[in-house]
């Protein structure tokens, strides 16, 4: 197996998703959570579409696929009701982070209210 | 106190990558390969039972149409959040616009002028990826979206506030319930006539359109919502 086979869609789906992971759980900025969440839905969204991917299929459109050797097209139309609920998603989070932002003044997940940065 | 901080750091750290081998390491060694009779289902016969020769179109507007209206039913609701839950509602008159931002001449010569070229050409592309859902790859949500993008590229070369987004949030909430009222009375309640051939394409193109058009309202009023009174 060449080191190339490794890089496929589904490894990379779920290294995107623990890069998330690790941001939610290290950053304290509210922002930085929010695109960690976005992080991880893509990481979702990739290993979604790349599974039971065999290579050389072609797109499922036609009136007739009997012989052809195509690809599964439910995760394909899951993950695009999922993509668009993701915007909605990330649409409210930043909303809510500016509604408290300018009512309390906090931008991070502490009592301290004066903090600012990224650090810890 | 920084001591233990870095411990938890470094714990954290190795979680995040121990996590991830784990997942790793199961998923190459013990993947199996499962049937897949959902895919054997949705592509035995699409094109007959469904009219649509995209069969990711005929998963999404026929056979799990319910999925499609949750979704629409998901934008609208974060639409209205992102309206209604603002902080800039209550404070409006500290956000009155200012003309100077209006009338920026600051902006990249550039980027307006190829803008301006591109312009009718993404909205040309963005209908033509709508009409065309069915047929080839494509479908409402990308056209949509790429239709916001035309919006978008419009708030680049004129950045000004002169959209009705009350009317736009109403609009939206119009189509919405269409959305909902077309697959109800078409797949649900079987409304249809003794030859679906024709009937079919009229109800995968309606169907499309309606969704590029509610992604584009949904879109666009967060893009300014986000632009004109958040940002500031």
């Amino acid at each position: 197996m060449k080191p190339l086979d490794f890089i496929t869609g589904e490894i990379v789906g779920i290294l995107l998703f623990f890069i998330g992971l690790y941001g939610l759980m290290t950053k304290k900025t509210i922002v930085k959570t929010i695109m960690s969440m976005s992080i991880m839905e893509s990481g979702i969204f990739l290993f979604y579409i790349t599974i039971n991917y065999t290579s050389g299929s072609v797109p499922p459109i036609g009136q007739d696929l009997s012989g052809v050797n195509y690809v599964d097209p439910v995760p394909s139309a899951l993950m695009i009701t999922a993509i668009v609920i993701g915007i909605g998603v990330t649409a409210i989070g930043l909303t809510m982070f500016m509604h408290y932002k300018q009512k309390h003044g906090i931008t991070h997940w502490s009592r301290n209210r004066n903090q600012t940065g990224s650090e810890h | 106190m920084a001591q233990t901080h870095r411990l938890v750091h470094l714990l954290r750290i190795i979680f995040a990558v121990v996590g991830a081998a784990v997942v790793l390491f199961l998923f190459l060694s013990y993947s199996e390969q499962i049937d897949t009779p959902l895919m054997d289902y949705f592509t035995a016969d699409f094109f007959n039972q469904t009219g649509a020769t995209n069969s990711v179109a005929a998963i999404y507007l026929n056979y799990r149409v319910f999925d499609t209206l949750f979704e629409a039913l998901m934008l609208m609701v974060s639409v209205m959040e992102v309206i209604n839950v603002s902080w800039a509602n209550k404070h409006a008159e500290q956000y009155r616009f200012e003309e100077d931002d209006f009338n920026r001449k600051n902006n990249s010569e550039i980027v307006i002028r190829m803008v301006g070229i591109i312009y009718p050409f993404v909205l040309l592309i963005g209908l033509y990826i709508i009409i065309n859902g069915h047929v080839s790859p494509g479908g409402g949500f990308q056209g949509g979206a790429v239709l916001a993008t035309a919006l978008i590229t419009r708030y680049l070369v004129y950045p000004n506030f002169d959209l009705d987004l009350h009317a736009l949030e109403i609009v939206e909430k119009l189509l919405f319930l269409s959305i909902v009222m077309t697959p109800v009375l078409y797949v649900f309640m079987q409304l249809q006539p003794a030859d679906t051939t024709l009937s079919h394409q009229i109800y995968m193109v309606a169907m499309n359109t309606l969704i590029g058009m509610k992604v584009f309202t949904g879109l666009s009023v967060i893009f300014y919502r986000f632009v004109f009174y958040e940002g500031r």
